[in-house]
């Protein structure tokens, strides 16, 4: 783990440039990529405005390390990835599983973790923050499974023959041919000799 | 009843065929024979005496025909009658042949367990889990909960209600702690409709439960009475299923206050003259039934019909025939009807009652398949053909009155005398127009009987009359759900008709969500539904006040609710009207004067949600923006898809629809790039099924800039920054 423990603010003030360019960005560029952070942290329930702050700004500070070696990425787009790798970080450090960048799933059972154990209403404050956490946390971290059911005892249900009776040999005379048209001259007939009854 | 034990079969691992000997049922074929011998013989009377009269004026072949309907009708309603009549019977006398004779109260439900499941597609989500809640707080009160499981089980097709029954899932076993208690499943595939939703749950559960029953999205049960119906169960090895009477509850509407008066007053006759044929070979409706699960599963997964559509294919009211299925193998069926604690809720307006009663015509119709199947039991038959008949009743009825209308026209307009001559029972001493009188108060005494029978053991019962607000009030009821039955008949007439024609025209019902509590029907919807029954009724008018005025009289209750049609739709819609109703005392229940603490828990469950819930219409695709942008509900309904690699048959099903193919990538980058409105409603469906398009969708939205997502993503990124 890699999170940095002093104040952020130190840590951004000496990427600042004379020019009034950070890490060799327009200010308009880090004020965009501070938005998306800001954002994503907002949609994770971070409602504590100096805690969301002080997150984004680490995360930030990440971004502008990366920034220079980087010339052809937006400013927003290395923030992202590292607010990304940032948030999986601490969920493999948290959950103890190691990250791998070919299952995304670590993420998702991170988020689900957090949501269990009631991270944006019990622990926001342990959001991203370096070991020791309280054990009960940790606990409910790792505990967090959402099941949809309890285990599946798989069976086949399969549907007795149903011997319908004469039913069957009726449905079976619908694949004679011709015979809708056969019926219908009989339905008409039929209709003839009713009008011819009833008028006469 | 009881005496013969089940070869039970172990509740894991593949049990070997259950088998039940069957019992001796000695009264049973008496009572059929005795209840259908009154009301044949009634029928054969008056058919006698109608015949009679049509005689007076000289016999023709369209008179054959007419009395033939005549009797075919009478039928029917002296059927009806002989319920109401031995249900009457048996209320006053005490009846000791029902399932919930034996006090079972000490019975134990150690080691059973109960899945309790509730099959919604597309519904009113709020009330469907409210419904849920409040089942579960009642059963939690008994201290029985440990013996329960809940299943959601979700057919939906829609993916803003699939997101928002995932959300509110997990909200509600946040708010119950029910974690583990309380599981939500959504099928992939809608094959089968409902049943084949609770097949699917049988498939992949069913054997973890003893017993499961089956709920409706608006189903309320009491947990004491689900505790009792679980002791009925165990005490009384050879019973297969027990059904409940569900009361119809919560009515706001007058149209919806009218049914839940008449079903809470007059269902406890009919239900216990039911009884008294069916015994052991009752019937199931669907829901709010109790089943024993190993039988269910081994007997009664329904075969497709022959054909096609709409007679052909999967039985829609497969109820009637699973438990005919159980019958069959000599499980027994019980109406558990005096056992309180079940409730439903109806339509709140005619409209939406007869697009119900039009699903239920065709599957009712259906059963004319299956009514000869070989091994059914012959009451079995007997309550498909009551459903059967309960949908030929309006079309008979239609012709019955358009030969007589022949009848009086062919007699005007050909310039035949009408010569009256003797009756065919001249002891009667009765004239012409007496005689028709006759016939008709006698009908008329048929159809009501019922009614004043039900007041009548209202009048005796102090606590049952207190609970409808009094007699006086009670009556009152009766008279006004008389006179709005009496309108709506003819309007249920033709839409059977309807409903029967296109049937046999190959014309099936499609699946849609049921409207359960919806909003007054407007004055415009209901023009564009019943101009039809309008114009038939001011044309049917005319031409009997052409025909003759005398008749045209008699004709007023027809041509009145035809006529009345639009505006009484409109009016018994409304909600202030069903409240004025109410606050004058009318139409009472005894669950609106005393409601019970699981219909109050669910009143002001949905009070809070009414003035909590933000009521803003949300724009088109939200439900898809939720699943892809909020990294909880993302991340919810991704573990749930996941779940879903466990059961090879879901597996199977979802490689059926292509997830996990490179193709659902392709559609994921277009739906970053266009944005929802350019994939289609099964692209989106897909998407939403892929569990790794999902989690790549999350990542996606919030690792690219703007400026490479659709202007549909950025602003819903926008709104989601807003939100508090």
């Amino acid at each position: 783990m890699d999170l940095p423990v002093e104040s952020p603010i130190t840590g951004l003030g000496a990427l600042t440039d004379v020019s009034g360019r950070l890490a060799g960005r327009p200010l308009e560029e880090w004020n965009a990529a501070y938005g998306k952070v800001e954002n994503y942290f907002h949609a994770l329930r971070i409602r504590n405005k100096a805690l969301l702050g002080q997150l984004v700004l680490r995360v930030l500070e990440r971004a502008m390390k990366r920034a220079p070696s980087e010339p052809g990425h937006s400013a927003t787009q290395i923030a992202a990835e590292e607010m990304d790798r940032t948030v999986t970080e601490w969920f493999a450090a948290v959950l103890q599983e190691p990250p791998t960048n070919a299952d995304q799933m670590l993420s998702t059972r991170g988020r689900l973790a957090m949501l269990l154990a009631d991270m944006p209403g019990k622990w926001q404050d342990q959001f991203l923050r370096p070991p020791p956490w309280p054990d009960e946390f940790v606990q409910s971290m790792r505990d967090a499974y959402l099941r949809a059911g309890p285990d599946f005892q798989l069976s086949k249900m399969a549907p007795r023959p149903l011997d319908l009776g004469p039913i069957t040999t009726l449905t079976n005379l619908g694949r004679i041919p011709y015979l809708k048209m056969s019926l219908a001259w009989t339905l008409f007939v039929l209709l003839l000799v009713m009008v011819f009854v009833l008028t006469h | 009843m009881a005496g013969a034990t089940p070869q039970s079969a172990p509740v894991s691992g593949q049990p070997p065929p259950l088998t039940v000997v069957p019992l001796p049922r000695i009264h049973r074929g008496w009572r059929v024979f005795i209840f259908y011998s009154c009301a044949l013989l009634l029928t054969g009377l008056v058919s006698m005496l109608f015949a009679d009269l049509l005689w007076r004026t000289g016999w023709s072949a369209s008179r054959t025909l007419l009395l033939v309907l005549f009797a075919a009708l009478f039928l029917l309603i002296a059927v009806g009658c002989m319920h109401g009549v031995f249900g009457f019977i048996l209320r006053v006398i005490g009846n000791p042949r029902r399932i919930t004779q034996a006090d079972c109260r000490a019975q134990s439900i150690d080691g059973t367990s109960t899945a309790i499941v509730f099959p919604i597609y597309n519904e009113d989500i709020v009330r469907a889990y409210e419904g849920l809640r409040a089942t579960y707080e009642s059963l939690q009160r008994t201290g029985q909960l440990e013996h329960f499981d809940f299943f959601i089980l979700s057919d939906s097709t829609d993916p803003d209600k699939w997101v928002e029954e995932e959300r509110r899932w997990y909200e509600l076993v946040g708010e119950l702690d029910a974690l583990g208690r309380v599981y939500y499943r959504r099928r992939t595939d809608n094959e089968g409709r409902k049943s084949g939703n609770v097949r699917d749950f049988l498939s992949a559960w069913g054997r973890r439960y003893r017993y499961f029953l089956v709920c409706d999205a608006d189903s309320v049960m009491r947990g004491e009475t689900l505790v009792s119906l679980v002791q009925l169960m165990e005490a009384h090895p050879t019973v297969g299923l027990v059904q409940t009477v569900p009361a119809l509850v919560n009515a706001r509407s007058l149209f919806g206050r009218i049914q839940q008066f008449s079903n809470r007053l007059y269902a406890p006759l009919f239900i216990a003259g039911l009884n008294y044929w069916a015994l052991d070979l009752g019937n199931y409706w669907g829901h709010n039934a109790l089943i024993r699960t190993e039988p269910f599963m081994q007997f009664c997964d329904l075969p497709q019909l022959p054909g096609k559509k709409p007679f052909g294919g999967y039985i829609l009211s497969h109820d009637f025939v699973e438990a005919a299925l159980l019958t069959r193998e000599n499980w027994e069926v019980w109406f558990a009807y005096d056992l309180e604690g079940s409730y439903e809720e109806v339509p709140q307006e005619m409209i939406e009652n007869a697009q119900r009663e039009r699903r239920w015509c065709q599957g009712n119709l259906q059963h004319s398949l299956v009514l000869f199947a070989k091994g059914l039991r012959g009451v079995n038959r007997l309550h498909l053909l009551l459903g059967i008949s309960g949908y030929l009743a309006g079309p008979l009825w239609l012709a019955f009155l358009l030969m007589f209308n022949w009848i009086h026209w062919y007699q005007k307009y050909t310039g035949l005398s009408n010569i009256t001559v003797h009756a065919f029972t001249p002891f009667l001493n009765l004239n012409g127009t007496t005689h028709a009188l006759l016939v008709f108060a006698i009908c008329m005494g048929i159809l009501f009987l019922p009614k004043v029978l039900a007041l009548i053991d209202l009048a005796f019962d102090w606590e049952r009359r207190r609970a409808f607000g009094g007699l006086a009030r009670a009556t009152v009821g009766v008279a006004v759900e008389t006179v709005f039955s009496t309108l709506h008949a003819p309007l249920l007439m033709l839409w059977h008709t309807r409903f029967v024609a296109m049937n046999l025209f190959g014309v099936s019902v499609g699946w849609s969500r049921q409207k359960r509590d919806t909003d007054s029907t407007t004055w415009w919807y209901a023009v564009r539904r019943h101009w039809g029954h309008t114009l038939i009724g001011l044309v049917w008018g005319l031409f009997m006040w052409r025909l003759n005025r005398y008749l045209f009289w008699w004709f007023t209750p027809v041509f009145t609710g035809m006529v009345l049609s639009i505006p009484l739709s409109v009016w018994t819609s409304r909600r202030t009207l069903g409240a004025r109703v109410r606050k004058l005392g009318l139409l009472l229940t005894p669950e609106e004067t005393k409601p019970p603490l699981e219909l109050v828990s669910l009143r002001s469950q949905m009070k809070i949600h009414e003035i909590t819930d933000d009521t803003t219409p949300r724009q088109p695709h939200a439900g898809l923006a939720d699943a892809v942008l909020d990294p909880y509900v993302n991340a919810i309904h991704v573990s749930l898809l996941r779940e879903k690699r466990f059961n090879p048959v879901y597996a199977e099903q979802l490689a059926k629809l292509g997830v996990g193919h490179v193709g659902v990538q392709v559609l994921g980058e277009k739906l970053l790039v266009e944005g929802p409105a350019l994939l289609t409603a099964p692209e989106r469906l897909l998407l939403m099924t892929d569990a790794h398009a999902m989690v790549w969708l999350h990542q996606q939205t919030w690792l690219r800039a703007g400026e490479s997502l659709a202007p549909w993503w950025r602003a819903a990124i926008q709104e989601y920054s807003r939100r508090d």
